[in-house]
């Protein structure tokens, strides 16, 4: 028997799941307007019932109170009745899957933006600031704590009426539950302060509000921290009390622990574990909360493998896996755990693309499944195609290992031509960073689909036009990338060789020097990459971008690892400079620095100046090719944002006709997921 | 001389020597146990050599032709040399109708001798290979004496001549038939053959259509723990190994001797023959057990470790591939499985994983070790009742022990979403159910399968159900075939019988715009030789559009997986390993997707690595073209 724990089915109350996987709740950012979760939000989780999953929380953080807001965010509105008719489809529908589902309330207290919505003034029981999320907040009064308990009675009502299986209520990541548990933000004087009694008493109430309208037998969970990690936080023995004496009450039927608490950029990171972070990091705190709990225990945090999950629990550290980015990777996991196709499982790197545009107030998107969140119109399985068609891909980076691997699945002959000895494109460079090995991990599953598809791969071959032509295609999608964007200002003298560029560092072409300045324009993943990969082979590295701070456009998550390295390895961050000018002065380089606000000149001697200016085009081929298309390589993009075929795929093509189509950095610099949604949206309809 | 004289003398001289043979033939068979057989089963002999036998023999009408020429005239020559001289009768007429039996006699013998210039492997050679000259001696002899007779005086003085040589004919061609039973040459086929049927150990495959391929319950409480020397088999049973000709005909059908396991079921039969009769072995002129030399035995020894290794006996699927084949109609599956009790139970050293998994089954009541609760972890989520005692199903659907194996469980799934898409009435045992004893039976650990079976009809006792439904065919033979001997009797049918019922009776609502594919069906022993049921499956797939093309080895002449009779547990190495070389059959067909009708088959061939044809359950098939609720 494979994987027996995992698929032991579980009781919680009298709600039986078929197995031990959980999608933990997580904030979407898909709701509607007003908090309603519509077909995008339905179809998300829909896809993971599809794929197995034994259990769904969804509506991460989603407030029972109209002074908890949830708009800036999208998240779920439980404080309305309004939220039942959507909630008992999504609960239909998941059960007509054969998974269950339950819901996340809350209320955020200080943990939120007052801006926006109602312009509400946030409550805490201090009204002591949360500095993320710039949560000005005020002392919270007892009228206020009645209504808000009578606030989660009602959405307990809602969500029952609603056929959902069960509801979890959040006092992790300091929502207003644990800001009363957390000596960090509560020091009152009456009977919700002092004493760990007093403190645990708004939890209590809310339970005990919660329990007096839904029964006995529905089942009501707690999500919980495990520590915070501050020195004036919650510690974990001060949690396991508190986890003891919630689960011997009786009135809760599973407790979720998550590591770390986050009210502070560094612990936030710490909350979703990104690559940086080793597997399963908090698994011990979940232990340690179950060795005192009358209830089952779940955990999620970077657990992202099947083996992985399997040994967790075969270990008896917790009873339930969440292993909820991994399904966002992949929401078909579970089958193919079950079935077992975990070679074929997209497996989560971490890179947490999708929880840094959460915290940019965006919706949630995978780097690398361009269909999740999008099932309306893009597809995670396919049908073969009516025509077989002859299609050449020209260039296996990202965008053309997903345009190869979609055209094959659509049951095409496909050509990938690779001019490298490698598939990956520019992830092969990005993996050369510390702590970022696991972006591989993208294209090893591309990699493997289009082996296991049976591709016609074509590497250490550098097409050219004769070539792609003597394959005879109907269709060429060109998916050929770029080159460093590093000539645009001439005064870097790149061409001369003064500056070299991130990907002569990273791919080993140019060796690192002592002191090296690095001049990051961009300000995402790949000038802090080079940076630490410089420190880490022992350079004295300095930071210049003209951007408000390094690592500006890297995410919520991302960033505070990044800092953790430039701090400790003593990088030197200078934001809010320009490079004009490099030149040589004896044996050392000048790089000539104009800053952003005051216009003022400095200078740096070093031994090396390494650029990172983003991508430009490699379009040789483009223009090349473009005459002679039957397109003439125009991809209509009224239909391709409409997510439709293009029109002239309808078109027959006559004698050596051929259509022209272009994926990924090859038209502009985009990121991973742009490149893979370019090719997603275009080759299925193929 | 006087010719007819002669050969009068000569006919009683070869009855009185045929007549001794058999006398010290039968001794050797007496040093076996007693068993329970009636004399009346004599009576029977030509219907069953005329029917039962000869519905084998006809599977290769060219040896069958021959057979019936060669034997046929041969007994219609001894029956009147019997008549006309032996009673000395001395009638022309009946001498016109010996030339005519002998002429036919000369044909047969004529084929034979044909069949033996280019043999198969599988045949044996050494002293077979003198019988076409010995018969054809004998008809000859016996045309010449016919002739003589008719022609009396006319032949003038070349008469003498022909006389010799015609008393030399059939002297030499009849001391084969005359000594061959005494001295257990060829001929010895011929007057065991027609004994053991008479006598033979399962009287019930000679009555009507029932199949018997049940194994018998020993008596464990009279202290019956299988075979340990060849005097410990029923005296019937030496008898029957007395009966085998040699033809290969199991040895070419035996999955292990092809994967060059150490075992060849024909010449286990010949290590059994060489056992009673306490021999050397050394005249065995056949192929070996791959890999063994020829070794001796005695009545009164233990086989293993003489007569057979140890490994010969573990290698055996108990497919009943052999025992299909064989026109004598041997029992070897019963042989290796005596052998197999007596190890089991008086010493347990089973090999491999074969002790394991039998300690499993005491110890947990399943074969992997499993909790119980485990074996329906799987229909969680489809809503099947679990029935409690003094509730009513329709259909109780059993899973046995595959419902632990994760690919299982998708064939199990897909039989549920079909039996619901049916409007039946299922549900299941859940923890209750208990294993069904198979493994243990056939592994020869009686007394784990009885305590096993014991459990399961006393469990069974404690619901309310009209049906019982499996998809796993050992299972489903356990209960049909092998627990009505320990008083359990059930309506029971397998998946595929059950499925291919509601297609006839369009009970099951299927998508119309279901694609057509080409599939190729593997047979399980357990369903199909053991249970004759090889036409539901067909059926099923006829019914939902999909056309099978067939393996040269399909039916009733499958090709077993490699799993059954414990052979996974017990492993024994060969040259190849037979899902290997089923795999390879499923290849030669060009087809893309097996279907499979058995948890055991499913695991073989899922198990087979590198490129391959996709193996699909019977109930996936139908459940992937079920019309959309």
């Amino acid at each position: 028997m494979r994987y027996p724990h995992l698929f032991e089915p579980i009781t919680l109350n009298k709600l039986t799941i078929r197995n031990r996987i959980v999608s933990t709740a997580h904030a979407e950012v898909y709701a509607e307007p007003g908090g309603l979760p519509g077909e995008r939000y339905i179809r998300y989780y829909e896809e993971k019932a599809k794929g197995g999953l034994g259990l769904a929380i969804c509506g991460g953080s989603s407030p029972v109170s109209i002074d908890s807001p949830q708009s800036w965010w999208k998240s779920v509105n439980l404080s309305t009745d309004k939220i039942i008719d959507p909630l008992s489809r999504l609960a239909e529908t998941m059960h007509r899957h054969g998974a269950k589902i339950m819901i996340q309330a809350t209320h955020m207290g200080r943990r939120s933006s007052y801006y926006g919505e109602h312009w509400p003034h946030l409550v805490s029981p201090s009204g002591i600031r949360e500095p993320v999320h710039r949560g000005n907040a005020k002392i919270i009064e007892k009228h206020e704590i009645k209504r808000i308990i009578a606030d989660f009675k009602q959405a307990a009502r809602r969500i029952k009426a609603a056929g959902m299986d069960g509801m979890e209520v959040s006092a992790a990541h300091q929502h207003l539950m644990d800001q009363f548990w957390s000596p960090r933000t509560n020091f009152r004087e009456d009977e919700y302060g002092g004493s760990l009694e007093n403190r645990m008493r708004f939890g209590m109430q809310v339970f005990e509000a919660i329990r007096e309208e839904v029964g006995r037998d529905f089942c009501v969970g707690l999500r919980m921290c495990g520590d915070e990690f501050h020195e004036d936080g919650l510690s974990h023995d001060m949690l396991k009390d508190i986890a003891q004496a919630m689960s011997e009450t009786g009135m809760i039927d599973f407790l979720s622990v998550v590591g770390s608490g986050g009210d502070t950029h560094n612990t936030l990171a710490n909350c979703m574990p990104p690559m940086a972070l080793p597997p399963e990091p908090f698994v011990h705190l979940a232990a340690g909360i179950k060795s005192v709990s009358k209830v089952p225990v779940m955990h999620a945090q970077s657990i992202r493998d099947p083996n992985q999950a399997e040994r967790i629990l075969a270990s008896g550290m917790v009873d339930m896996v969440g292993m909820t980015r991994a399904h966002i990777a992949d929401p078909h996991l579970v089958i193919k755990i079950r079935d077992g196709k975990e070679d074929q499982i997209r497996q989560c790197v971490g890179a947490n693309y999708c929880i840094d545009r959460q915290y940019f107030g965006q919706d949630v998107l995978c780097i690398q499944n361009a269909a999740t969140s999008r099932e309306a119109t893009m597809p995670h399985t396919f049908e073969k195609a009516k025509h077989k068609r002859k299609v050449v891909v020209v260039g296996a980076g990202p965008a053309g290992l997903e345009a190869a691997r979609v055209a094959k699945e659509r049951g095409h002959d496909v050509v990938l031509f690779e001019k490298n000895d490698v598939v990956g494109g520019q992830i092969v460079l990005a993996a050369k960073a510390p702590q970022r090995e696991q972006m591989a991990g993208i294209i090893r599953w591309l990699d493997m689909e289009t082996q296991r598809l049976g591709v016609d791969r074509r590497l250490s071959t550098a097409a050219d036009e004769a070539m792609i032509l003597a394959e005879q295609p109907d269709i060429v999608v060109l998916a050929t990338g770029g080159v460093p964007n590093s000539g645009m200002v001439p005064g870097w003298g790149v061409d001369e060789g003064l500056a070299v560029t991130g990907w002569d560092i990273l791919s080993g072409k140019v060796e690192p020097k002592k002191n090296v300045l690095v001049y990051d324009a961009v300000s995402g993943h790949a000038g802090f990459g080079v940076a630490d990969f410089l420190s880490s082979r022992g350079s004295q590295v300095e930071i210049v971008t003209p951007d408000v701070k390094v690592g500006d456009d890297t995410g919520g998550t991302t960033f505070p690892i990044f800092y953790r390295r430039l701090y400790a390895q003593g990088m030197i961050p200078t934001p809010n400079f320009w490079m004009d000018r490099v030149y040589r002065e004896g044996d050392k380089l000048i790089a000539v620095l104009r800053n952003e606000y005051t216009e003022a000149l400095e200078e740096r001697a070093v031994d090396q100046v390494v650029v990172e200016n983003g991508i430009l085009p490699n379009d040789t081929l483009y223009w090349s090719l473009k005459e002679r298309s039957k397109n003439q390589g125009i991809t209509d993009v009224h239909t391709l944002f409409a997510s439709q075929p293009q029109p002239c795929l309808s078109e027959p093509l006559q004698g050596d006709e051929f259509l022209l189509f272009r994926v990924g950095d090859c038209i502009s610099m985009h990121n991973i997921h742009g490149a893979i949604y370019d090719a997603l949206r275009l080759v299925k309809d193929f | 001389m006087n010719f007819p004289l002669a050969l009068t003398g000569l006919f009683w001289l070869g009855a009185i020597l045929l007549s001794l043979g058999l006398a010290r033939r039968a001794a050797l068979w007496r040093q076996g146990r007693a068993a329970q057989v009636a004399w009346s089963g004599l009576f029977a002999i030509p219907k069953r050599y005329f029917v039962d036998l000869h519905h084998v023999v006809a599977r290769d009408p060219f040896i069958a032709r021959a057979h019936v020429a060669v034997a046929g005239g041969a007994v219609a020559v001894l029956a009147l040399a019997a008549a006309n001289y032996g009673l000395m009768l001395y009638l022309p007429a009946l001498d016109v109708l010996m030339l005519l039996a002998a002429g036919l006699m000369f044909a047969g013998a004529m084929l034979v001798r044909s069949r033996r210039k280019s043999p198969p492997a599988r045949l044996s050679k050494g002293a077979w290979n003198r019988l076409p000259r010995s018969l054809t001696l004998f008809a000859i002899g016996a045309g010449l004496a016919a002739l003589l007779a008719i022609s009396g005086d006319a032949l003038g003085s070349a008469a003498r001549l022909l006389a010799l040589l015609a008393l030399a004919g059939l002297t030499l061609g009849g001391a084969e038939l005359a000594l061959g039973i005494g001295l257990g040459g060829p001929m010895k086929h011929a007057v065991a053959g027609l004994l053991h049927l008479a006598f033979h150990p399962r009287q019930e495959r000679f009555s009507g259509n029932k199949r018997s391929t049940d194994l018998k319950p020993l008596d464990l409480d009279s202290n019956e723990f299988g075979v340990e020397k060849p005097a410990d088999f029923a005296w019937n049973r030496l008898l029957s190994f007395d009966a085998c000709v040699q033809c290969g005909k199991c040895e070419a059908a035996c999955p292990a001797y092809a994967a060059g396991q150490p075992l060849n079921p024909k010449k286990l039969i010949q290590d059994m023959v060489t056992g009673l009769a306490s021999g050397d072995g050394q005249g065995y002129a056949g192929n070996p057990h791959p890999g063994q030399a020829l070794r001796g035995g005695d009545a009164q020894q233990p086989i293993l470790g003489g007569l057979l290794a140890e490994d010969t006996l573990w290698a055996c699927t108990t497919c009943r591939a052999c025992v299909q084949e064989c026109p004598m109609l041997i029992e070897h599956v019963d042989t290796v499985v005596s052998l197999r009790r007596h190890v089991t139970l008086t010493r347990g050293t089973v090999p491999n994983k074969g002790a394991e998994a039998l300690a499993n089954l005491r110890d947990t009541d399943t074969v992997g070790g499993y909790p119980l609760a485990a074996r329906y972890h799987w229909a969680v989520d489809l809503n099947v009742p679990v029935l409690l005692p003094g509730e009513h199903a329709d259909w109780l659907l059993l899973a046995g022990e595959g419902a632990f194996d994760m690919r299982y469980q998708r064939a199990l799934r897909a039989l549920v979403q079909v039996l619901k898409a049916a409007n039946l009435k299922v549900a299941v045992l859940g923890e209750a159910e208990p294993d069904c004893g198979d493994l243990a039976r056939r592994l020869g650990d009686e007394a784990t399968f009885q305590q096993l079976a014991g459990k399961m009809m006393s469990t069974l006792r404690h619901y309310s159900f009209d049906h019982i439904v499996t998809p796993d065919p050992h299972l489903f033979h356990c209960l049909a075939n092998e627990y009505p001997a320990l008083g359990g009797n059930y309506r029971i049918q397998h998946h595929s019988q059950l499925i291919a019922e509601l297609l006839a009776k369009q009970q099951i609502p299927l998508r119309a715009d279901a694609e057509t594919s080409t599939i190729t069906y593997h047979d399980p022993c357990y369903l199909g030789r053991y249970n004759g049921e090889i036409d539901a499956p067909r059926q099923v797939f006829k019914g939902i559009g999909i056309k099978v093309v067939e393996m040269e080895r399909s039916g009733m002449k499958s090709r077993c997986c490699g799993w059954g009779g414990g052979a996974s547990f017990t492993d024994i190495p060969g040259e190849r390993r037979i899902p290997d070389m089923r795999m390879d059959d499923i290849r030669a067909t060009g087809a893309s997707q097996v279907a499979v009708a058995c948890p055991n088959c499913t695991a073989m061939l899922e198990g087979v690595v590198g490129e391959r044809a996709e193996v699909v359950e019977l109930a996936e098939l139908v459940a992937a073209r079920l019309a959309k609720a």
